[in-house]
């Protein structure tokens, strides 16, 4: 049986001939293909797609003739379909002890780069105690900016809807038992002691700490980090330590201004809802919250600024050079910085249980 | 001025380099650059010419075996050495790896700045001549990199490896992503430069037309380590395949019949 094909066997020729060309293929298929001659060369034009198609069909003829100029693109097409389908591995019933244990090594390492990297920037800082005039005093004042100052309208906005929300739902219970008065205890324990420093660091951890981790991730695109290192500037030294002392600075700077902003929300609700004047709850607020509640919340904090810059550089200066790895380096700068955060708040309260 | 460093202003020896778990890039590998000479590197690709520059350079440490620039090993105890050392060397990187927040003027001045002593007007001063050098005009100086036109950052950035006035400048790939005439005047760019300030170039390229106008040594990377070392003659006849590919084909065969027809 002698096949002849023509007319315009491109992606867009297929298209529009789509039904009527599967359904004789279909019907050819049926045929024994070494009984079948193709006669390709009535072809006005042939591109992969259409190749494809009849790469598929003519395997196993007896007698396939094409002109020259289509040849090759039938024979490149033809050695394609040759290439095995990537082998799917068999399924190990080990994998879910290899993926936790590689996990957990992803993990280590993690911690010890970390670690060598809080190690580099003591060293460094030591260092620097000898050569005070390579102290990088303009990068620490622009982290100390852009760490600070910037942050100040939406961390206070949030601490003062947050000091809100917490006198509210305090007043409403101890209303019941007429217990008025520890609301001022409870919110301002809860804020000066846990919740300005936590919801600083946590907006620190996605303000400054993203955007430390995609800067430093971008130099490291743009091999910036490496011209730096090859001009013998150390990179610890000039972007690292300034933004990790600077966020130390700076955050319990703005989580004191949280605080603030927290007991200004408290004051308003206690007036509106409980009565508590603002003379009277700022008269009980001292008696009600130990000094050393505040002393407790503005350690943390420096504690907190320092893991988060930390954090965020760590990931930074691993960002690979591509897209893809610049993305997920900031995405798990975050998340990592947050969690870092919570666990050395439960670090810190234990240990300071007896305190205050 | 280097003779306390002794002949050479880099010397590789034994260098063995992995890049993950086991994969061993190169072995025992050596390679020296006089002062004074233009000693370029080639290389098929994979054979690891920029991990072999990452090394040369500190980026990256070697498994086993020295490097050293200017006699001074990376690993030096003193702070000073290494600093001195990095200090007499310019790189130029690919694509020019400029500061993008710094203007034209601030990335050319960083290294000046970073060796401290300078006043602020000699900086401006040796900025100004050197932006000249690299055929730009003051004017530029307040461009920030990302409103440059390739070439421009890649001359931006030779001024800045060049404003230290070193002994030894690397250039990857100096001329990829230029189109040939910008390419060509990049070339006699760099002559030009040496011509008047005698520095060493260790290179990495693969275009012949650039190889041909700057080498005097060639080095050849394959089979994790250098094939041969010598000039342009000595080499390109070795029975290596990479060899007789890279100098043999057609495109050989045109650079050096252009460059003897120029010479």
């Amino acid at each position: 049986m002698r096949v002849r094909a023509s007319g315009e066997w491109t992606f867009n020729g297929l298209k529009a001939r789509r039904e009527e060309i599967v359904r004789s293929l279909a019907a050819l298929r049926r045929q024994p293909p070494d009984r079948v001659a193709w006669d390709l060369r009535g072809l006005a034009d042939l591109d992969d797609a259409g190749a494809l198609w009849l790469a598929r069909a003519v395997r196993g003829a007896q007698q396939v003739d094409v002109s020259p100029q289509h040849e090759r693109i039938l024979a490149q097409v033809k050695r394609g379909l040759r290439v095995p389908d990537v082998l799917t591995r068999p399924v190990d019933p080990l994998l879910p002890v290899v993926a936790t244990g590689e996990a957990a090594m992803r993990f280590a390492a993690h911690v010890r780069d970390a670690t060598a990297l809080l190690g580099q920037i003591v060293l460094d800082a030591v260092a620097l105690v000898q050569r005070p005039r390579d102290v990088p005093l303009r990068e620490f004042s622009a982290g100390l900016y852009r760490a600070g100052v910037t942050a100040l309208p939406v961390t206070m906005l949030v601490g003062f809807l947050v000091g809100i929300v917490l006198t509210y739902l305090s007043a409403l219970q101890l209303k019941r038992y007429g217990a008025d008065l520890l609301v001022i205890n409870i919110v301002g324990v809860g804020v000066v002691r846990e919740l300005g420093p936590m919801l600083a660091s946590i907006i620190a951890a996605g303000r400054s700490g993203s955007a430390i981790t995609a800067q430093l991730g971008v130099m490291r695109v743009t091999e910036e980090i490496e011209a730096l290192a090859v001009m013998g500037v150390s990179v610890t030294t000039r972007l690292v330590l300034p933004k990790v002392i600077a966020l130390a600075v700076a955050l319990p700077l703005v989580a004191f201004c949280t605080d603030l902003a927290a007991l200004a929300g408290a004051m308003l609700v206690s007036r509106f809802t409980l009565g508590i004047g603002p003379e009277a709850f700022l008269e009980a607020l001292p008696r009600a919250v130990e000094v050393v509640n505040f002393w407790i919340g503005i350690g943390k904090s420096v504690a907190f600024g320092f893991a988060v810059a930390l954090v965020a550089c760590h990931y930074g200066l691993r960002v690979l050079p591509n897209t893809e790895s610049l993305a997920a380096g900031v995405t798990r700068s975050v998340v990592a910085a947050i969690t870092c955060v919570i666990v050395l708040d439960a670090i810190f309260a234990i240990l300071l249980r007896n305190v205050g | 001025m280097s003779a306390e460093a002794g002949e050479h202003v880099i010397e590789v020896e034994d260098l063995t380099n992995t890049v993950g778990p086991g994969h061993v890039l190169h072995r025992d590998l050596n390679l020296h650059v006089r002062r004074d000479e233009v000693m370029t590197l080639v290389g098929g690709s994979g054979s690891g010419k920029t991990q072999l520059l990452r090394v040369i350079l500190g980026l990256k440490h070697p498994a086993a075996g020295s490097v050293r620039v200017f006699g001074v090993s990376w690993d030096d105890s003193s702070f000073k050495k290494v600093r001195d050392a990095r200090r007499r060397m310019g790189m130029l990187f690919q694509n020019g790896a400029l500061f993008s927040a710094l203007s034209v003027f601030d990335n050319v001045a960083f290294p000046l700045r970073e060796r401290g002593g300078l006043s602020e007007k000699k900086i401006r001063a040796i900025v100004h001549t050197k932006l000249s050098e690299v055929e730009l005009e003051p004017r530029h100086g307040g461009y920030l990199p990302a409103n440059l036109s390739g070439g421009m950052v890649k001359r931006v950035a030779l001024a800045r490896s060049l404003a230290l006035a070193p002994d030894l400048l690397v250039l990857d790939e100096p001329t990829a992503g230029l189109d040939p005439d910008r390419s060509e005047r990049f070339v006699q760019l760099i002559k030009r430069l040496r011509a008047d300030h005698r520095f060493a170039v260790l290179m990495v390229t693969h275009d012949l037309d650039t190889l041909n106008e700057l080498t005097d040594r060639v080095a050849v990377l394959g089979d994790q380590h250098i094939i041969a070392c010598g000039t342009l003659e000595e080499v390109q006849h070795l029975p290596h395949p990479f060899v007789r590919n890279f100098f043999g084909g057609d495109r050989g065969r045109r650079a050096f019949a252009h460059g003897t027809a120029a010479a």
